[in-house]
């Protein structure tokens, strides 16, 4: 039996809380892990329970039943905790309605998902068809189901699938190249495609040579791209910004970005692998403009932030967010894509670089948006739009908000991408042609 | 808590075709706790049982895992995994190799059980945490604190008669801080691990830690000057010692990297199987990984392959010396684990991760060391950090640092950056300090991310003649 949400809200109500959430869940994922051109392990998980979010007064706590038939013996624990708390005078109540949502649009060859080797096999004979000697990488289907209740009301269900594949190819031990094929349809997954651009980043990438320091001109790749994006994005949480941890605080109306960017988080798109219908309060999804045309519009926010900052919800709550109590978090993230060929990014290059991928992200300053990262995988000099070698060992050291002042063209062409870590929340990015990225690297 | 339902998983598994098997059951109590600028904001209780299974069939291996702890529905894991190994047939089959199993039971001792320390207790001790920052009378206008602690009970069974019964207490405080001086600010974060009870917070001192940094960050911010760009001596502060330690000798010799099993995640690796013996470093240098530190954040006595755990020297007079194995790396490569199989929980596979990571100490005295730098950095922590996949282009910032004259420590220097190779880093020790000091660690490494805790540090190291800025 699955553990109720509807039963928890009425017993917690019961019991005396003031306000309940319960996302009663259930998870059944697949991956497939390869390196070498072999696959190394099937993965199968599979999660029941519910996540609940319990006030008493503005006294707030998480927990999690897992079995049903505890879930009376959870709430009166719960229950003797929370009276030895205090209150949290940031708190508001949660969401109030109306609610209204769509219904789940689950391609049901997702739910049904089979042959995840074979994907795999594709993806690899691709790569090596374009170049690549060995490749390493995952496949994973996500699949779940989430019944959301409310005390104020809310009653939603909502399942949500996806399949993605993150594939890395080498041609040589130093030169490698990576690529992510990600849907939430499987006639949209080609994992073909990514191996054949992992392959291809690959073979070029051949004999790479030690980098230079400088700065250069860069177009960043989709994958690259998404991963500052992420950064970007996580910093306008309201919970972020309350707790003075975000370089966005105080910025709203203001120049964050170069007029070329316009971002946005959009829970409401069904192509995208962050898609849900609403947050974990009940609010239903939309678009949340986060910058428009480089001037920050506003931030991430649930109910409480929301009052706080005199706004309406923007629907980004969560149960699982790392800081604050149902934090705000971007879900599925899209940046506006530009009006530039891919070719036409780099010809606008004269002395520059194509980044591919990028890891290790860590910032010196977080306010200030001071950090660097390093570029991983292809790493290609540029000089007149061509692409004339390949170089390694290199660091990308700068400021966040300096670097998407810069951005200097945009590609129509987007990508959806979501990789370990550095793109956490899936992002739908184009090329990006960046100015003057400064260029760091080990002194010996 | 059904823990035969593992000896049901394994029994199942060789009933279905499966030539090996384990199981983990897990019971875990996971207790936190935030402050965000004085405010409670998130207290969590997550209580939960699982099981995961791992089996090996013709060669192929395949995982499964639930939180539903019924026979029914292990029998359907089970059933599962097996399908999902057929499907995956290898060309190159693995073998875990000869293992026989032990029966064992383990745990790490609490002085006062994590169990048994109430919401009210808890709360005091966070509370005391933001009272020290906030009894400086510095400007912090980002504190966000948190007291996290971890009860894992597990029961591990395989197919070859292995038995192992763990309990596992950890203890966590830790803080992301922001400091301002009109409109300079500065960024610190401090991650402190206890392996043992609530007796810990008294090993740990996170008020007297949290408040040295309000202080340091401040000071900094007044008093700061930066580096001009140049060579000169280095002396790290064991923080520094134990993050070059983990990211640029633990991560490199990991043996799945180096065999490209994590390839398309946390890297590869420098090194390769023919390294063992070649130089990396100077010859005071000898880098060790053990597992059986008491109260380090990574101490375990049997890995969670059941292998019974010891001390590893990574690089052993500035040579490479030990990769760090789990079965399946060792046996690929011929030879024999040694306990660094490691899981976050019953729905991971166990993969290779290190425990505690440190210079071993050596001979000299913190005078000692100084008084031989006529110009330099003292380099007591580190903020921004990061290093190439390969491990061999890391950057390290000092958070704290100070200048040192003719043996003298001076005042603070703001941001000094070294990025530099593995191999210039460990080349350029030429005298290592007696002291030794261990800073917790979330290590990431696998997919999904398997966060696990780890230890890392040593000593005070010299460094000669190295590129700063």
């Amino acid at each position: 039996m699955d553990v109720s949400s509807q039963e928890i809200v009425a017993r917690a109500l019961k019991l005396g809380f003031d306000d309940v959430i319960a996302d009663g869940y259930v998870v059944s994922n697949l991956q497939v892990r390869f390196s070498n051109n072999e696959v190394d392990i099937a993965n199968q998980w599979r999660e029941y329970g519910a996540r609940v979010f319990l006030a008493l007064g503005k006294r707030l706590m998480t927990t999690e039943i897992h079995d049903p038939s505890k879930a009376g013996e959870v709430l009166e624990t719960t229950l003797k905790i929370l009276k030895g708390t205090r209150e949290n005078p940031d708190y508001q109540g949660i969401y109030e309605g109306p609610f209204r949502y769509g219904t789940p649009m689950v391609d049901p060859k997702l739910r049904e998902f089979d042959g995840a080797a074979g994907y795999v096999h594709e993806a690899i004979a691709a790569a090596q068809k374009a170049g690549a000697a060995s490749c390493a990488g995952t496949l994973m289907r996500r699949l779940e189901a989430h019944d959301l209740n409310t005390s104020e009301g809310a009653q939603g269900r909502d399942e949500r699938a996806s399949v993605e594949l993150s594939i890395r190819a080498f041609s040589e031990r130093d030169a490698s190249g990576h690529a992510i094929a990600a849907a939430t349809r499987l006639s949209d997954f080609t994992p073909g495609e990514a191996g054949r651009k992992a392959g291809e980043i690959a073979a070029l990438a051949k004999g790479p040579r030690a980098g230079e320091e400088g700065r250069y001109d860069a177009v960043l790749d989709p994958l690259l791209f998404g991963s500052f994006i992420d950064a970007f994005t996580s910093m306008a949480s309201a919970m972020v910004v309350m707790a003075g941890l975000s370089m966005l605080q105080d910025k709203v109306g203001q120049k964050v970005a170069s007029p070329e960017v316009t971002l946005a988080d959009d829970p409401a798109q069904a192509a995208g692998m962050g898609h849900r219908l609403f947050d974990d309060e009940g609010v239903p999804s939309r678009r949340v403009p986060l910058v428009e045309a480089g001037v920050l519009r506003g931030y991430l926010h649930n109910t409480s932030t929301a009052k706080k900052f005199r706004v309406e919800p923007t629907g980004s709550a969560s149960l699982r967010a790392p800081l604050g109590f149902l934090g705000p978090m971007p879900s599925n993230v899209t940046l506006q894509p530009g009006e530039y060929g891919r070719e036409e990014l780099f010809s606008g290059v004269k002395e520059g670089l194509y980044l591919t991928n990028t890891w290790y992200t860590r910032y010196q300053n977080r306010v200030k948006g001071d950090f660097s990262t390093i570029p991983r995988d292809g790493i290609f000099r540029i000089k007149d739009g061509e692409i004339v070698g390949s170089w390694k060992d290199v660091r990308v050291t700068e400021n966040l908000l300096d670097l998407f002042k810069r951005i200097d063209g945009l590609s129509e062409e987007r990508h959806q991408v979501h990789w370990w870590g550095e793109v956490s929340v899936p992002t739908f990015a184009p090329y990006a042609l960046v100015r003057g990225v400064n260029i760091t690297r080990a002194k010996e | 808590m059904d823990w035969e339902l593992g000896d049901f998983a394994v029994d199942h598994a060789l009933q279905r075709g499966a030539s090996w098997a384990e199981a983990r059951v897990e019971d875990r109590r996971i207790d936190s706790m935030s402050l965000r600028n004085g405010i409670l904001d998130n207290v969590s209780v997550d209580e939960g049982q699982g099981l995961g299974v791992r089996i090996l069939v013709d060669g192929s291996m395949a995982f499964a895992s639930t939180s539903r702890m019924e026979k029914g529905e292990v029998r359907e894991i089970v059933d599962g995994a097996i399908a999902a190994a057929r499907a995956t047939r290898r060309t190159h089959g693995l073998n875990l190799g000869e293992v026989r199993g032990q029966e064992v039971r383990w745990e790490a001792p609490q002085a006062q059980p994590l169990a048994e320390v109430g919401v009210e207790e808890r709360l005091a001790a966070l509370q005391a945490m933001d009272e020290a920052i906030t009894s400086t009378g510095l400007e912090m206008p980002g504190r966000v604190l948190e007291i996290i602690t971890r009860l894992f009970e597990r029961y591990y069974v395989t197919s070859e008669g292995a038995r192992v019964r763990a309990r596992i207490p950890r203890l966590f405080a830790g803080a992301t801080l922001q400091a301002k001086q009109g409109t300079e600010t500065e960024s610190g974060f401090r991650w402190l691990t206890y392996t043992g009870g609530w007796e810990g917070l008294e090993a740990l001192k996170p008020g007297e830690v949290l408040a040295h940094e309000a202080e340091v960050m401040h000071r900094a911010l007044k008093e700061g000057h930066r580096v001009t760009p140049g060579r000169m001596d280095l002396l790290c502060g064991p923080q520094v010692t134990g993050i070059a330690s983990h990211e640029s000798c633990g991560h490199p010799v990991e043996a799945d990297r180096i065999l490209g099993r994590e390839a398309s995640q946390a890297g590869t690796s420098f090194i390769t199987p023919q390294s063992l013996g070649e130089r990396i470093g100077s010859d005071v240098v000898n880098v060790v990984d053990d597992p059986t530190v008491e109260h380090g954040g990574g101490f375990y006595l049997y890995d969670d392959e059941g292998t019974k755990a010891r001390r590893r020297y990574l690089y052993k007079e500035g040579r490479i010396h030990e990769l760090l194995h789990n079965r399946e790396s060792a046996s690929i490569l011929g030879t024999e684990t040694n306990a660094a199989a490691r899981t976050v929980g019953f729905n991971r596979e166990p993969i290779v991760r290190m425990a505690n990571t440190f210079v071993e100490p050596k001979d000299h005295t913190f005078e000692e060391l100084l008084e031989g730098i006529h110009h330099g950095i003292y380099m007591v922590s580190f903020t921004e950090w990061n290093i190439s996949d390969t491990r061999w282009n890391q950057k390290y910032t000092g958070r704290e640092a100070y200048f040192i004259e003719d043996g003298e420590i001076q005042g603070p220097a703001r941001g000094p950056s070294l990025e530099v190779t593995t191999r210039a880093f460990w080349s350029a020790v030429d005298a290592v300090g007696k002291d030794f000091y261990l800073e917790g660690g979330l290590c990431g490494k696998g997919d999904p991310l398997q966060g696990i805790d780890v230890s890392m540090g040593g000593p005070h190291l010299r460094l000669r003649n190295i590129p700063l800025r």
